[in-house]
Order: structure tokens, then sequence, then C-alpha cells
């Protein structure tokens, strides 16, 4: 079967779940060839030259990233070409026979949100999902320095940052996916997600609701402490109708914090 | 020449006669207005005004008389109760006060804290003045000379390329010790690179840290400090690199604090009439492994 033989499961699969294909959408083949033979699948949150490395040695030439490979979210690559660091990861990806997708716009669109279940089973969250809210989490009482030390326990961050009085207790708690960290609004009391500008938004207010008496928080992960743990969900879906092919999920892991070998 | 505002006039005619025997022609204006604060700095900012821009009077009355100026990198409701507290009712800010860029609160427009916030700001007669466009367009850059000021480095300053200090040769992490030192950073401070690499070349790009600027540099430094650097973008692209580079993200906030005290620093320098200070955010975050 070639990459592109699976993209066009993938897309019926989709399709059998009613999610039509997007005509506009990043979801599309990043680099190595769409022909080649696949002997195994990686799923990933990032397709970094480590993850590329790690796939490439374990035998699973198609990478199956949800971010992207080249830097920007429509993976141009006019501005990097004489880039040397853009250079050698294209090099690597030709060199090694290997086909990178992104599997983005599409997996958001499953219900459940495989990034968003995939955060939510990691930090222990699945069995208190609100039954009428989306992405809400209604948990037995805690704190938030309870909440946060748990969250770097169980995923392995090392640069998560929080916003809030360690001291404040929660019950309520807002969970999305990567760069789509949820509103912080009286609704709930804490809300999780991997990255956000702080440029207005959840930081600011947070800052202003301890200021002013209520007691509000932001938890980020970072990134790929948000999305990489949602790409082993992918993984799982996609051995339920790729049973002929080998898939691993290869995670990017914290880019923060340690050395990395 | 100063131009009175209205109400400075107003106020100037109706007492010409006591104000006239009491002081001296030259000194001891009696008030001066937000506005002409506002036009005197857009005056000697340098550069062209855009339309549209982020920058402008958010909430408060241009009119109002300034007692005194506060600058920050955000008007947090902490910052805006300090302003207060010691007269400082000009705050000019660098980023939203409300939330979005349109200042509507977003989706909290309808709860508890944006209308306490909106209340504080009232009550007190804050005016709120946005000057990030037109700050951040002068060079060279001022959050990079403050950045580079406040870690000790001015005197490193490289010529050909924008943002590139040349340090004495340091490991990456007695450089992110440094760093965390020098500007009171918390939870807020995050880092990759090997712990042992020696690092000299230095490339500082506080506030937004984006792919174009940081491609085209970082070949030539051995480590940034970054602002806000996005996870799929900058972030990923030093990761990527051989030889392995450092970065050190301070957050956009942390990153831009000592921006905003050099921005006072300036304002002072054309503004005798009333005092001006720098108002800190302090780092935002805690970390759960400290």
């Amino acid at each position: 079967m070639t990459a592109q033989e699976v993209v066009a499961r993938i897309q019926q699969k989709l399709a059998d779940g009613g999610i039509a294909w997007r005509t506009q959408t990043v979801d599309t083949f990043k680099a190595g060839r769409p022909d080649v033979a696949v002997r195994g699948i990686a799923t990933t949150g990032m397709a970094t030259l480590d993850v590329l490395r790690r796939a490439s040695a374990a035998g699973r030439n198609f990478v199956v990233t949800h971010e992207p490979t080249f830097y920007n979210h429509l993976d141009q690559t006019s501005t990097l070409e004489r880039d040397t660091t853009y250079q050698a990861k294209l090099q690597f990806i030709q060199d090694q026979g290997l086909a990178v997708w992104r599997f983005h716009d599409h997996s958001h669109m499953l219900r459940p949100d495989p990034l968003v279940a995939g955060s939510a089973r990691v930090l222990g969250l699945t069995p208190y999902a609100s039954q009428t809210e989306r992405g809400v989490y209604v948990v037995p009482e805690t704190t938030l320095r309870a909440l946060a030390a748990d969250a770097a326990r169980r995923t392995g961050g090392r640069a998560i940052r929080v916003c809030g009085d360690p001291e404040m207790k929660l019950t309520r708690i807002a969970l999305g996916p990567g760069y789509g960290v949820p509103p912080l609004t009286q609704k709930v009391d804490v809300v999780i997600g991997g990255e956000a500008s702080e440029s207005g938004g959840q930081t600011a207010y947070a800052l202003d609701a301890m200021a002013l008496g209520h007691a509000r928080a932001v938890i980020l992960l970072g990134h790929m402490m948000s999305e990489d743990f949602g790409m082993r969900e992918v993984a799982d879906w996609l051995r339920t109708f790729l049973a002929d092919l080998p898939v691993d999920w290869i995670p990017a892991g914290e880019p923060f914090g340690a050395p990395r070998a | 020449m100063r131009h009175p505002s209205r109400r400075e006039f107003l106020w100037s005619a109706t007492s010409a006669l006591v104000a006239a025997k009491a002081a001296r022609p030259s000194a001891q204006p009696r008030g001066v207005a937000a506005a002409e604060i506002i036009a005197r700095i857009r005056d000697k900012a340098g550069v062209a005004w855009r339309t549209p821009s982020n920058d402008g009077i958010k909430t408060g009355d241009a009119e109002t008389l300034v007692t005194g100026v506060a600058t920050t990198v955000v008007a947090t409701a902490d910052v805006l109760r300090r302003a207060a507290a010691a007269g400082r009712n000009l705050i000019v800010t660098q980023e939203p006060t409300f939330y979005t860029a349109a200042e509507d609160g977003g989706a909290a427009a309808a709860d508890p804290v944006f209308a306490a916030k909106k209340a504080l700001v009232d009550e007190r007669r804050l005016v709120i003045w946005r000057f990030s466009d037109h700050w951040n367009a002068r060079k060279p850059s001022e959050p990079v000379s403050a950045l580079a000021n406040a870690l000790g480095w001015s005197a490193y300053r490289q010529a050909d390329v924008e943002g590139l200090y040349k340090v004495p040769e340091m490991r990456l992490d007695v450089l992110v010790d440094r760093v965390r030192t020098r500007l009171h950073l918390r939870g807020g401070l995050r880092w990759l690179g090997q712990p042992d690499m020696r690092v000299s070349r230095v490339l500082l790009s506080p506030g937004t840290t984006d792919l174009a600027s940081t491609v085209a540099r970082m070949p030539r430094a051995d480590a940034v400090i970054a602002g806000e650097p996005r996870e799929w973008e900058a972030v990923p692209y030093v990761l990527d690199m051989r030889p392995r580079k450092g970065l050190v993200a301070l957050g956009r906030i942390a990153s831009l604090e000592p921006s905003a005290s050099a921005c006072a620093t300036w304002v002072r320098s054309f503004t005798p009439e009333v005092p001006v200070e720098a108002l800190g955010v302090g780092d935002p975050y805690w970390s759960p492994a400290s």
C-alpha cells in the first residue's frame, strides 16, 4: 500500500463517519513521495528531526504529524529554501524514503476530538467529562497547586506554566488542544491548553480575576504536552481500519527543560 | 510651543488675574491634558503615524488633566490600582487592557471581572492609551535595546545583525540563571538546549519571536532569548538546528518589561510637568516543578 492509498483509506473512513474532505486544508503531503510503499506508520504531535530519525530507525516510513514539518502553519517553504536547517530536514526525509503527511484539520473534526480526548486521558480527566458541555470536566474539589502538580507528573511536562492563586479551590475545568486554549470566563474555574498569546487573552484575564477577587486560573501545558498525546489516540484509531500495517505513536515530547540526548 | 487644551485654557483664563502675580510667566504650567502628552509622544516618536493601528486611547477622556504617567506592558487591574494610588492617571500600555485588540472583553464581555475592571477605570477616571505599534517601530528596536540593558549587555551589540549580541562566552545553564536573576523570572522562563553548551553570540528577540526573523538570524547565533515564540514555529526550528542551539523563552510580558521601563525614561525626558514611572506586571507564571 502506498502512502497515498493510506490517505485514501483515512478519507474514506472519515466520509463513512460523515466528515467530508475539505478543499481548503493543511492536511496534505509535506515532504517525501506519496507513492512510497508504506512499511509502517508513525503518528506524532510534530514531525521534528528527532521524531523523523526515530520513525526511520523503527521502519515507520509514513509519518502522520499533527503540527507542521517546516515551522509554519501552511508549511510554506519558499522562504526556507536556502536555509540549511530546512535543507537538512528535507534531505533526511528524501534519503530515508519517508513520506510526511499532516493530519490536523480533519483530526479535530472527529468526535470526540482525539486531541482533546488524548489530553484528557493523560491528565486523568476522562471520567469527569461533563455530559452537557463539550471540553468541560467537573472534578472533585482540589487546589490549583495540586492540579498543576498532577498534570506535570502525568504528562512529564517540565515547562508547565500556571497563572493563578496556587491555593484556589476548583472543580470546573475547560480543556482545549494546542493553541486552542478555551476562553477563561466565569463559567469555569480553570482553563488548560497548550500555548496562548499573552497579548490579551487568558493570562491577562487570570491576573485581573485574582486582583479583583475572583478565583480563576490558566494552565499552559506547552503545545506538545497538550497535543502529542492526542496523536496516540489517532494511532489507535488508524489501527482499527489499517490492520495490515504497523502503527506506532512516536511522541515529539517535551522540548523544554532538560537536555535531550 | 505648548498648546494648552480647552479645559486648561478656560482654567487659565478665569484664574489669569490670580495666577499672573503668583507665578513667573513661563514656569509652573497649571495642568496638562492627556491629549497633549499623547500628541507630544507622537511627535517625539519619530515614526510616521499609521492608520489604522492598535495605538490610541482605549478608555477615558482625552481632556483629563494628567497628574502622572505610568507605562506598563499590560494595564492589569493590579497595575491600574497602583497607578491610581500614586496619582498616575494616564496609563501608557503596550498590550490590550480588555482582553482583545478591539478592547471589547471578548468571551468575558458579560462577566464580572470585565465589569469590575471597567468600573475601576471609570471610578478612578483613568485614561488608557495604547502605544505599541509605533513604539516598537522605532529604530534601533527599543524592546531589544532595553532587554540588552537589563541583562547588562548593551556594550556587546553587533552592528551587522539586528538584535545580535556577542557576550563573554558562558555555558547555556549559566546564561539561563543570569536571565532568571536579572529579569526576576519565576515559572515563565523556559529553555531548551544542552546545559553545558557554550554560548557567546546571543540573539535578543523580545515580544513576538516570529519565524522569519528567527530563520534569518539564528544561523549567526548560538542561542536566542525569545519573548513569545510559537511552538510550531521558532521553537521546533531551533530544536531542529544542527549543530544544536539554545532557546530561552521569557514570555511576552516578561520580555517587554524592560521596554516599558525604557518608555517611561523616554517620556519623562520631555514631560517635565508630571511624574512618569514604569509599573511592572511581573512574571505571571509559577511552575509546578519548583
